[in-house]
This record gives C-alpha cells, structure tokens and sequence, in this order.
C-alpha cells in the first residue's frame, strides 16, 4: 500500500468514523496528567517517562482494536507499510495529525517520525528546575501507545524520543525500531 | 438459517466466549445435523453412538480451536500469506471463520444451507466486541 493510499485512507476515515472532541480538552487534559505525575513522583523525571510509557501501553493494546474496526484494513506487509499506517491513518484519525516518516535504515527496521505539529504539546512549559528540559519526555505517552499497539498485531517494538521542541530542539522525533515479529500462540499444551 | 454454536478465542489462544444453541446431543456431527426433534428425548443419557459422551463443551473449544488454527496456517502455506481461510462445509455443517490482525478469532457454526457470515462474523468484532469489550472495561 502506498503512501498516498494510506493517506487517503486516513483523510476518509477522518471525515466519517471519527467522534471528534475538543483539542484544547486533550491538551489540558493530557497536561494535568503529566503534571500530576511529576508531583506524584517528586520530579523524578525518568520515572514520569516510564509511567507515560506504561499508560501508553495499555491505551494502545486496546486502541490498535478500535483502529482495526475503524479502518478496516488488513495487515501490512513489511515494517515500512506500517509506519505510513501509523503516520498516515492511526494518528490522523484519533489526533487529526500525520507525522512524517523519515531516516530509514537500509535494513528498513527503523524509521523516525518527525512531529510537525503535536496536541499534547500545545500551550506546555517544562518546569524550569533546570532538569526537566533534559529529562522529561512529555509526549512520552506516544512511544507506550505504539509499542501496545503494535504488539497487539505481532510486532515488537522498542520506541523513544530524541528530541522535542519543548526542551529548545528544532525538531519533535520519535525514533522507532522493529525488534521482532511475534509468534502466533499455541494453546498450552494437553497435561 | 441456524446457528448451532459461537466461539471467541482471544490471542493467548483460550476461548473467552462461548455459546451455543441445541441441547448437546452425541458427537460433533449429531450435534450439528439433527434438530432435537429427531433424537429421541430418551437419547439424554443413553450411551452415545461414538463413545464421546464425556466430552465437555471445554474440549469441543479446544477441538474448533485446533482445527480453525490448522487450517488458517494451511491455508497461508498454500495460498500466500495474504490468504484467509473462511469457512468449510462438512455434509451436516458450515463452520465460519473471521480473523482479526490482532488475532482474535471468530468461529460460528451454522447449518450448511446457510450463506456466508463473513460480514456478520466481522460486524460482531467491529460493532459488538470492540464497542462494548475493549473499549468499555476488558478485564485486564
């Protein structure tokens, strides 16, 4: 499937299977939910990230469900159909956005997404305790969401941020790696 | 159109969903052909033709399960990865098969005349299981 396939998909499902909500209430909503998490944790930062990370996950073991009744598609064929997937049709139809999909591996098991544009970022702040800013991944929440996700269709991923425009970097990069495709499972075996 | 029995496996392969519809009559085959009507109400309890009264509906899931599973990776080896496997008929049943990329498996079984549930098989993910399962509060 082709890029512009996948973004025609995602175009179409957008305007007539998506309930739509105000932006400002998940970005508010997302960043009570961060803040609390620092409080909760003391600030310590890496442990927010985890906690993101863990969130993120169980959303996204049942989101990839409601993506799949949603689409309707089937599964992709190689790890490169499905970035432009998750760029092109899963972000567009639950956050209206498509991340790029760019600096491929040549074995093609990894790819970067670049955030053009990011609702959970907008009106943000780190705190300025001079340690946020290197280690607090805001939008961590993403990376748990499409490690459950992809899980759920047989695929092992390990995902992390490189940069944020938050902490003052130029671009928000997601770099994603494919680690393994899952077996299916067998039922235990008869005692 | 009759739908005898409907399974629902989830990805770690157990059956999380079963149901089924005719009082549970000798074997497999007795099950899905004859109505009630022409077993004798005596048969309930009278020792069954193939020795597999003791059967429970437990293992009537792990039988389906294996055979859905076998079939759908034939299947694949057969006709490429791209490839579903759908349903069979046998001469007394339909068994309907629809699989979802997650791996959630779907099997009704159905009288043989009936056509493809296909559709229906995929509305029941799509309108029931992920509306009122996953989305509402699935147990884990």
């Amino acid at each position: 499937m082709s890029t512009t396939k996948a973004s025609r998909i995602g175009e179409e499902l957008w305007k007539t299977r998506v309930d739509k909500i105000n932006a400002e209430l998940v970005t508010l909503t997302y960043g009570t939910i961060v803040a609390q998490l620092c409080q909760d944790y003391d600030s310590d930062y890496n442990e927010v990230n985890k906690q993101l990370d863990k969130m993120g996950y169980n959303i996204g073991m049942r989101l990839i469900e409601d993506f799949l009744a949603k689409s309707n598609v089937g599964r992709c064929a190689n790890f490169r159909e499905t970035a432009d997937m998750i760029a092109k049709v899963g972000f567009k139809i639950f956050l209206n956005i498509s991340p790029t999909v760019t600096n491929w591996t040549s074995d093609n098991n990894q790819f970067s997404l670049i955030f053009e544009e990011n609702p959970l970022a907008d009106f943000v702040e780190l705190p300025d305790d001079g340690r946020a800013q290197d280690e607090l991944w805001f939008s961590n929440i993403f990376c748990g969401v499409l490690r459950g996700a992809l899980e759920m269709v047989q695929m092992q991923i390990e995902a992390h941020f490189v940069s944020d425009v938050l902490r003052g970097d130029d671009t928000t990069e997601m770099r994603v790696s494919l680690v393994r495709y899952i077996e299916d499972e067998m039922p235990p075996e008869e005692e | 159109m009759v739908v005898y029995s409907f399974y629902i496996f989830d990805r770690h392969a157990e059956c999380i969903y079963k149901r089924r519809w005719l009082p549970r009559p000798t074997s497999i085959s007795g099950k899905a052909s004859r109505p009630t009507s022409e077993i004798p109400s005596s048969s309930n309890g009278v020792p069954p033709v193939f020795g597999q009264s003791d059967r429970t509906t437990d293992d009537d899931a792990k039988l389906i399960f294996g055979t859905v599973f076998s079939l759908r990776n034939m299947v694949r080896k057969l006709g490429g990865e791209d490839d579903s496997f759908v349903s069979y008929n046998t001469s007394q049943y339909k068994l309907h098969y629809y699989e979802t990329p997650t791996n959630i498996k779907f099997v009704m079984l159905t009288d043989v005349k009936s056509p493809s549930m296909r559709v229906a098989l995929q509305q029941i993910y799509i309108n029931l299981f992920v509306e009122y399962g996953v989305l509402d509060s699935y147990p884990r």
